[in-house]
């Protein structure tokens, strides 16, 4: 081994271990070890809950693998065939690339829009959403607008990058990523907009959930128009905020469940959730910006746009291969969040109501197949919140 | 010769630019006796045009009695359009009379018309009618729509000759004459709306054609703007990926533009000063607005299908198809210095009144190439004329130049000039 070689494996080594330190470091949470039972879902759900939701969701699932696969041949296609549309350029090479890059995502939006479109039409069949056809089309063409501006913005950084520095860019160009996911964590609850919670006794709860997890006056706002009950944390600082969809504060959901609702979201600012994903994508940026420069090198490496194609693919499949692991994390928080929930409201009556309204509502299958729990879902299952909540209860009837 | 030569409807412009400033004043008074007469005959046209569909659709050709009523309410309207917008000065015949106006139409006598075309003539002249709408010439659109409070109001446009009628009003008023650039934009609204409406009401088969250069190809063209287009102009072929997304695509350049500008509108005042105080704009603030201009063509002429590849981010000249030539920094007057932000009001209303032209341009031209994978070039050269006159107003505002922009569709005559001709 010559001494080089060996600096290198050393080098390795350390940079391995520092991000271990720092995955260890971003894993430790504060539930305790609390060994869930296995509960039975029939025991919660009727027998007419558990057919529909099952049949929704395999629905769901197929309508995913069809646009995952559609996904993918287009841009298989279009790393193999796309760079022929740097023709119709006239932006120099880095403009190039944003052109090609914006139009590997415009071919995507393409060959996904019939699954879209089917989405809507299964939601709607199950009475899920009244939304139309038309307005998820044009929706999803105009946002493609809002994507194509970060799409070229990334561009740029990593162009700009590859210039000067050939395949080193990524090392650069990682922070700049990072730093635009901050940027983007901070700006996004400026965007959702909403009003505030009419409810006298939610907003008198929601001060007190505040005081118990530690996160003084963050705004509770409520996000009107939307489909499904839903609820998100956001913002980093000045900019935290929760938003409840406007279908979770209203029947059949109650009060005292949209409460368990505010002190989960409250429970991932508490334990800096925003923060610590920032924190994840950091560590995940830097190998996969090195990972996309691997897999581009044989075109002649990001300086040269006629790279970017292959690069969405890279991208794209690298994606694709980190969602077990991504999924992983988010239930890992999810979990924390549901746990400082209880132990903020004491209300596993609440929590267990609120998780079982889920089902009919959203048609959530509440135990779902392995391959979908690691691919798909980005939250424990419903049956795992119930038995965490199960266990609460259980320590709490404990404790003097 | 432009294809345009060869429509069987022509305009002829045969005025001199004078005007009388006593009919001026009281144009829209004088022409009441006019929209009345319009008024009923256009009642006995409704039920004419019928009656000729129903003829033309059967036989394959329009009956001559017919075709003579019709064709002679075109060229009647032609003529009170011309005179309500100041394109003219004389007061108009009542009857349609041709040869008799400065601003007059040549129509074609009866001939065979396919009878697909003639049967789904209603659907076929929606967007010829669109056009001519923001352009304001006959057969503008007038869609009563209910607004607020259950008032009718009008909508559709006929914003350009409108625009150019009302400015020209006030230069005639001062000067006695209309100005070269105001009349020939509006005779071409009257024009194309001419082309229009015989098209409507059966008179020819041949679509409009919206080439403003082809349309008063005898009218002479006016000196040339230092502001001028240059580039490929026959270079019609549009990606058809490209025109599906174009508003997408063309988003990070909106962005990016609205950023500039933000900076342009800043370092605009300093110029200003600068200007005023020395005469000249410094070198390195007419570079960077120089570069601001142009990039904003090439935003606007990729936005608006005008011009086909993707534009770059720093406005280079000779990058894009669409290009511009701009003037070196010069002396400037001081007093047109100083008050230049009051000046490019009426321009800045043109350049409105255009703007609303251009957007139906492109969304027609959006449909054109999606289906042919090319622009039409009668639309192409429309897109260019507003492009053009936008550029020359920004130049005009960021002190590129003194020289006050040029409302003629008409490119300026002179032989570093690209013609926009047919192409082979």
């Amino acid at each position: 081994m010559s001494r080089r070689t060996a600096a290198g494996a050393a080098v390795t080594v350390v940079l391995a271990a520092v991000w271990a330190l720092a995955a260890y470091g971003l894993w430790r949470s504060s539930v305790p070890d609390l060994h869930l039972p296995r509960l039975d879902p029939r025991a919660y759900f009727s027998p007419e809950q558990l057919h529909d939701s099952a049949r929704y969701s395999r629905g769901l699932r197929l309508l995913w693998v069809l646009a995952t696969v559609a996904q993918l041949g287009a841009l298989a296609l279009f790393a193999r065939f796309g760079v022929r549309w740097a023709r119709e350029s006239a932006a120099g090479r880095a403009g190039t690339g944003m052109l090609l890059g914006m139009l590997g995502f415009a071919l995507v939006w393409a060959a996904q829009l019939p699954f879209a479109v089917l989405e809507v039409w299964w939601g709607r069949h199950n009475g899920l959403t009244t939304q139309s056809y038309l307005a998820v089309t044009l929706g999803n063409w105009l946002a493609l607008g809002g994507t194509f501006v970060f799409l070229c913005f990334a561009l740029a950084v990593v162009m700009g990058f590859a210039g000067p520095l050939g395949d080193w860019w990524w090392l650069p160009a990682a922070p700049c990523f990072i730093a635009l996911a901050l940027l983007f964590s901070f700006v996004t609850p400026y965007l959702l907009g909403g009003h505030r919670l009419d409810d006298p006794g939610l907003r008198a709860a929601s001060v007190r959930l505040e005081r118990i997890e530690g996160v003084q006056h963050v705004p509770i706002r409520v996000v009107e128009g939307m489909n499904e009950p839903n609820a998100v944390a956001t913002g980093l600082g000045p900019s935290r905020r929760v938003f409840l969809w406007d279908t979770i504060v209203e029947p059949p959901f109650t009060n005292r469940e949209v409460r368990v609702v505010i002190a989960h979201e409250l429970g991932h600012l508490a334990h800096n959730h925003i923060w610590r994903q920032v924190g994840w994508y950091a560590l995940f940026a830097f190998p996969g910006a090195f990972l996309v420069a691997l897999g581009t090198r044989r075109r002649g490496g990001m300086r040269r746009p006629e790279a970017v194609p292959l690069s969405l693919l890279v991208l794209v499949a690298l994606n694709l291969v980190a969602l077990p692991l991504r999924n992983l994390i988010t239930r890992h928080m999810e979990a924390e969040a549901d746990w400082s929930a209880l132990r903020a409201t004491r209300d596993p009556v609440g929590a267990r109501g609120l998780f079982e309204t889920f089902v009919p509502t959203t048609l959530m299958q509440p135990d779902p197949p392995t391959w979908d729990y690691v691919l798909l879902e980005n939250h424990p299952t419903i049956m795992q919140r119930l038995s965490m909540v199960q266990a609460y209860a259980a320590s709490e009837a404990q404790s003097p | 010769m432009g294809r345009m030569n060869e429509h069987p409807i022509r305009l002829s412009v045969e005025d001199d630019l004078r005007r009388n400033r006593l009919t001026v004043f009281f144009r829209l008074i004088l022409a009441i006796p006019h929209f009345i007469w319009a008024f009923i005959w256009g009642v006995a046209v409704f039920f004419a045009a019928i009656a000729n569909w129903f003829a033309t659709l059967v036989a394959g050709t329009p009956p001559a009695s017919l075709h003579r009523f019709l064709s002679a309410y075109v060229r009647y309207l032609a003529h009170l359009n011309a005179y309500i917008w100041l394109v003219a000065n004389p007061y108009p015949g009542f009857v349609g009379e041709e040869g008799e106006y400065p601003i007059d139409v040549t129509l074609p006598p009866p001939a065979v018309q396919e009878r697909w075309k003639v049967l789904l003539r209603i659907f076929l002249m929606l967007p010829a009618l669109f056009l001519s709408a923001t352009l304001g010439g006959v057969g503008a659109i007038r869609a009563p729509y209910r607004g607020k409070g259950g008032r009718y109001g009008g909508g559709g446009g006929g914003a350009l000759s409108a625009v150019c009628g009302i400015l020209g009003w006030f230069a005639v008023l001062a000067t006695g004459r209309m100005p070269k650039g105001l009349r020939d934009a509006g005779a071409y609204s009257v024009g194309y709306g001419a082309q229009v409406l015989a098209y409507v009401l059966l008179v020819t088969d041949r679509y409009p054609n919206s080439d403003p250069t082809a349309m008063l190809a005898g009218v002479e063209r006016p000196p040339q703007h230092p502001v001028y287009l240059v580039g490929d102009a026959h270079d019609l072929r549009r990606s058809r990926v490209l025109v599906f997304f174009r508003l997408p695509l063309a988003i990070p350049h909106l962005v990016w533009l609205a950023l500039w500008t933000v900076v342009a509108i800043l370092v605009g005042i300093v110029n200003w000063f600068a200007t005023l105080f020395a005469g000249t704009p410094p070198r390195s603030l007419h570079r960077f607005f120089a570069a601001y201009v142009r990039y904003t063509l090439h935003v606007y002429a990729f936005l608006f299908l005008a011009a086909n590849p993707f534009p770059g981010f720093v406005g280079a000249a000779g990058t894009y198809p669409l290009d511009l030539v701009l003037p070196e920094p010069t002396r400037q007057n001081r007093w047109v210095t100083g008050f230049r932000i009051f000046l490019a009001v009426p321009a800045y209303l043109v350049n409105a009144a255009l703007g609303g032209t251009l957007l139906i341009a492109a969304i027609l031209t959006w449909f054109a190439a999606l289906v042919t994978g090319s622009a039409p070039w009668g639309l192409r050269n429309l897109s260019a004329y507003a492009l053009r006159y936008g550029a020359q107003f920004d130049a005009y505002v960021f002190l590129l130049t003194d020289r006050y922009p040029h409302a003629s569709p008409l490119e300026g005559a002179e032989e570093t000039q690209p013609t926009f001709d047919e192409p082979a």
